[in-house]
């Protein structure tokens, strides 16, 4: 029986990787092979030219850069911020509680195009226009109220009886906060700077909005968008994209892979 | 009764007080501003963009050697994001470029917007202005006003394949007709190929038929047009191009199908020559314009191109007029023919590209035929990008609607998008 | 005292941001549902202008918006369950194997999960083309366009949506079984339940935290699907036949820049959503689980 099991699952593993693999392949396939009416899903003679082409697009490195540091910025802020907001809404009860947690489901449902105005004028109006700090702003905003929802788990799997314990002790509240509530819920703010990491990461709606004329702070969705014409049809260069923007985003993942699994787990009261 | 009329009264007038910010476009200076200081221009990116990038890179060169103290900051901008970018500009005066850029059916959605400035003067000082066709003014003028000097045009005309007509014994089509039957031997003598590759969302390989036929975009429920839709939709069949594989297709890839050699004709752009000498159709066909409905006539073509403009809010207008028409000047519309394949708008410009090219003479010959153009107001922004036409197009050709119903339902969204 | 204000301190970071860029944009976005506000109004050339209900009336007397309302509902709600099939299925699948095929199953569906919703629906299209795609060559169904028929176009856009979001109902279902102590589950084995009884009467209810947050974070993001549309229907498919809310706003709006147009049918879509989330939150907590 676990024979056929680990079968399957290996077999269904295939089939997810398999258009990922397809994507990989027909980044490194010559042009010739692509433009086939008999696909082979193998090459023999991989090439990066479709490679070269995309990354012969001025200042990748700046463009790579610029998307990391938003990135990473949203993650740590925006897991800080919910932090404290999850705490306050499990440890406490007070008016409002569920209130608030429902505006915080609103918040997800709000189409955000339609933001993108408001959005503009008060970055305009703050002078941020322009700038990766406007970028981190708005997807601090955006990946918040997911974040508290998540955490909010997360700190109630930790007992009241420990900080209860460590308070008798007498250590302040920050303390409890810092030194034992933290640490404690680190899986789980792996797990939601995941959802953090690829909001900020895929973005292009607000950086064309946003970043106007300073072509230096360009974000890398932006910068590959060139290349994803579907009239043009030059399908190794899209596939190239495709693969150097899945890149970063895999690295993360494998890097916070055990905690994520271990902090998404968490999230279930005993 | 009264009370509510108040009370809604009394929110407008809230709503209004409070109603959200909005930009105050910014004066221009009168005296044609700063003569010196960092000139911003944005161009369009394009996939390949080394070639164009070397032409402009040439052109700034010179511009910098002739004015002092200048400095020029090319930026290149993606075409899908362009909308975005330029209402940015409009709205954050301190954002905008002096120079741009655009595509002419976006001119009047930004001239409504008051982005762009006049550039009437401009082209009336500048040597080279009297050599702009009035088709080509024209089609970059809004309300009577220039907003930007054409720079280039691209057209459509008829691909086809020389081996194949040979080899079918088929002449050269000089009729919508002629090319009906053409396409039908075609695929009656060759069923794994398409006669003409046509799809529902091509639009600017449908309207030539419309207008051929005396229709248009604003009168698309008259019987005209009608008929000219029908001529098209009839392609979109399965003695031509069944509607399984070509109700869907865009215009990229009818020229993808061309060129790969799954289709004997298509209706490509001169812009289309690269792709479709990748493929495996080089070598082996040749371009007539595309013929309307009396024998030997040529159906008008829609008039796509980009012009170059200054937006309003440019604080060196006088910098940036000399340096639009130094970009848009013969001699560089004929360098970025040379690296891009684009059709000059200026006629010595032309004159020179047809003499060193027999390739374009069929876009050229379309071109003094007479193009049409979309309709020159901010509707039509509505109109392309809810995609009426291509819906219209694709319920007649699988049989979701009627010609008469799908044209009288897009009319009507037509009419709606205009007048408001 | 201080009990009384540490709540308030620890959220004020998050109201900050939150009340800044979220309620007052949505503020705005409710204003100008009522406004006569285009690109022209946005950059000053013409006055606003308070036009009521108008918007609105538009949108509800356009045929087009209920069929695409309808379409929208029925789309989202085949990708949750069957997201939420695939996930859960595949969670359990995850705790009965040996740990090499559990570790390539995870990474497996962590790439998924990791694609760009861009890149993602791009591949699958062309995996899916008519003539060059690889799975038409594989069945031998050459020149079969799976974008033709509405309910084959709207399948294969529903398997890139499942293929992207279900890694995330199968990790956390995966994990918060794990974290269900073993005894429970082998006191259940002893006693002869079945697997499926024990899915059902064990893990289901040990689960329903968990649960909420999955199924309610799936019908939000895949009531708001826009890329997959977008990109793989190519703005909405064979004479829009796969038009969805996020997509049809995108097109009778936001392209165009009719804002009050636009922000009419982004309240109109929240309160949709609101009323769905109400709903199922309502029976959570009838059946006993406070949120």
């Amino acid at each position: 029986m676990r024979r056929v099991l680990d079968a399957l699952a290996v077999l269904i593993a295939a089939v997810v990787i398999f258009p990922i693999y397809w994507m990989v392949l027909a980044a490194i396939k010559p042009a010739g092979e692509i433009q086939s009416l008999h696909q082979r899903p193998w090459t023999l003679s991989p090439s990066l030219d479709a490679f070269r082409r995309v990354l012969a697009v001025n200042d990748f490195g700046r463009y790579l850069l610029n998307s990391l540091i938003v990135a990473l910025v949203v993650v740590l802020i925006s897991g800080l911020i919910a932090f404290l907001a999850a705490v306050a809404l499990t440890r406490f009860h007070f008016r409002f509680r569920t209130t608030i947690l429902v505006v915080f489901l609103i918040a997800q449902m709000v189409p955000v195009e339609a933001l993108t105005i408001p959005l503009f004028f008060l970055v305009r109006d703050l002078g941020a226009l322009n700038t990766l700090g406007s970028l981190m702003l708005v997807h601090t905003a955006f990946t918040l109220p997911f974040a508290i929802w998540m955490l909010r788990g997360f700190v109630a799997a930790v007992p009241d009886e420990l900080d209860e314990a460590a308070q008798l002790d007498g250590a302040s509240r920050l303390t409890v906060l810092w030194r034992i509530l933290f640490p404690l819920i680190a899986p789980g703010l792996a797990a939601t700077s995941v959802f953090s990491f690829i909001h900020a990461w895929n973005d292009f709606l607000f950086a064309r909005t946003f970043i106007i004329s300073a072509t230096d702070r360009q974000t890398l969705p932006m910068a590959l968008l060139v290349f994803f014409k579907p009239d043009e049809n030059d399908w190794g260069a899209i596939m190239a994209a495709s693969t150097l923007m899945t890149v970063p985003v895999l690295i993360f993942f494998l890097l916070v892979r055990r905690r994520l699994v271990s902090g998404l787990g968490g999230a279930v009261k005993d | 009764m009264k009370l509510r009329l108040a009370t809604a009264a009394a929110l407008a007038l809230t709503l209004t007080a409070c109603a959200p910010s909005t930009s105050t476009p910014g004066a221009a200076p009168s005296d044609g501003g700063a003569r010196t200081g960092t000139l911003k221009v944005w161009l369009f990116d394009e996939p390949n963009r080394a070639p164009k990038e070397k032409v402009v890179n040439e052109a700034v060169a010179e511009f910098t050697a002739a004015h002092q103290g200048t400095k020029v900051d090319i930026a290149y901008i993606a075409v899908d994001t362009r909308s975005e970018r330029f209402k940015g500009a409009f709205n954050d005066p301190a954002s905008a470029p002096d120079v741009v850029e655009y595509g002419n059916t976006d001119l009047p959605e930004y001239a409504a917007a008051g982005g762009l400035a006049d550039v009437g003067p401009a082209v009336t000082a500048w040597s080279e202005g009297a050599d702009l066709s009035p088709d080509a003014k024209s089609s970059a003028t809004y309300e009577g006003t220039l907003l930007g000097v054409p720079w280039y045009v691209g057209v459509r005309a008829l691909y086809y394949r020389t081996d194949i007509f040979q080899e079918l014994g088929l002449k050269v089509p000089t009729s919508i007709a002629e090319l009906t039957t053409a396409a039908r031997t075609v695929r009656a003598k060759k069923p794994e190929l398409f006669g003409v590759a046509v799809g529902g969302k091509y639009t600017y390989a449908a309207m030539p038929f419309v207008w051929d036929a005396g229709g248009d975009i604003t009168s698309l429920n008259s019987a005209q047009s009608r008929a000219g839709l029908k001529a098209y939709t009839d392609l979109i069949a399965d003695d031509n191009c069944p509607p399984q594989q070509c109700a869907d297709l865009t215009g990229g890839k009818t020229v993808d199908l061309f060129a790969s050699g799954k289709a004997a004709m298509g209706i490509l752009g001169n812009f289309n020559r690269a792709a479709v000498d990748a493929g495996a159709a080089k070598g082996k066909y040749a371009v007539v314009p595309l013929p309307g409905s009396k024998p030997g006539s040529i159906a008008p073509a829609f008039a796509g191109g980009n012009n170059l403009g200054i937006m309003k809010n440019s604080q060196r207008p006088a910098l940036a007029a000399d340096f639009l028409t130094l970009l848009a000047g013969k001699k560089y519309q004929s360098e970025m023919y040379d690296a891009m394949g684009n059709l000059p708008t200026l006629k010595s410009a032309s004159a020179v590209v047809a003499a060193k090219d027999k390739f374009v003479e069929p876009f050229i010959t379309t071109i003094s035929n007479g193009t049409k153009f979309v309709p020159l107001d901010p509707g039509w922004g509505k109109i392309d990008a809810s995609a009426v036409l291509p819906t219209m197009i694709e319920k007649v050709a699988t049989g979701k609607s009627t010609v008469e119903q799908a044209t009288d339902e897009a009319a009507k969204q037509v009419d709606a998008a205009l007048t408001k | 005292m201080r009990q009384r204000f540490t709540p308030l301190w620890l959220l004020l970071p998050a109201a900050v941001v939150l009340g800044g860029l979220f309620l007052y944009p949505m503020y705005q976005l409710g204003l100008i549902s009522v406004l006569d506000f285009r690109q022209a109004q946005v950059s000053g050339g013409q006055p606003t202008r308070f036009v009521g209900l108008d918007n609105y009336v538009q949108l509800f007397t356009d045929p087009q918006f209920w069929s695409v309302l309808l379409a929208t509902v029925g789309f989202a709600a085949a990708c949750v369950v069957a997201t939420l099939a695939v996930g859960a299925g595949l969670a359990v699948l995850l705790t009965r194997i040996s740990r090499v095929p559990r570790l390539l199953l995870s990474l497996a569906a962590m790439a998924a999960w990791a694609v760009p919703a861009v890149s993602g629906s791009t591949v699958w299209m062309f995996l899916f083309d008519t003539d060059l795609g690889f799975v038409n060559q594989l069945l031998g169904t050459e020149g079969f366009n799976w974008m033709y028929d509405r309910y084959s176009a709207f399948a294969l856009v529903g398997a890139v949506v499942v293929w992207s979001s279900f890694p995330f109902v199968m990790v956390t279902l995966y994990a918060g079984i794990e974290a269900i102590s073993r005894s429970v589950l082998e006191a259940a084995a002893l006693d002869g339940a079945s697997t499926w009884r024990t899915f059902w009467q064990i893990m289901v209810p040990m689960l329903r935290p968990v649960l909420a947050v999955v199924v309610i974070q799936s019908i939000i993001w895949d009531f708001k699907i826009f890329t997959q549309i977008y990109v793989m229907t190519r703005g909405g498919g064979l004479a829009g036949q796969n038009l969805t809310l996020n997509v049809y706003a995108y097109q009778q709006a936001f392209a165009s820049s009719e804002y009050g147009l636009g922000s009419a049918i982004g309240v109109v879509m929240m309160l949709i959503l609101l009323a769905v989330t109400v709903l199922y939150l309502r029976t959570l907590r009838r059946s006993g689980e406070p949120l």
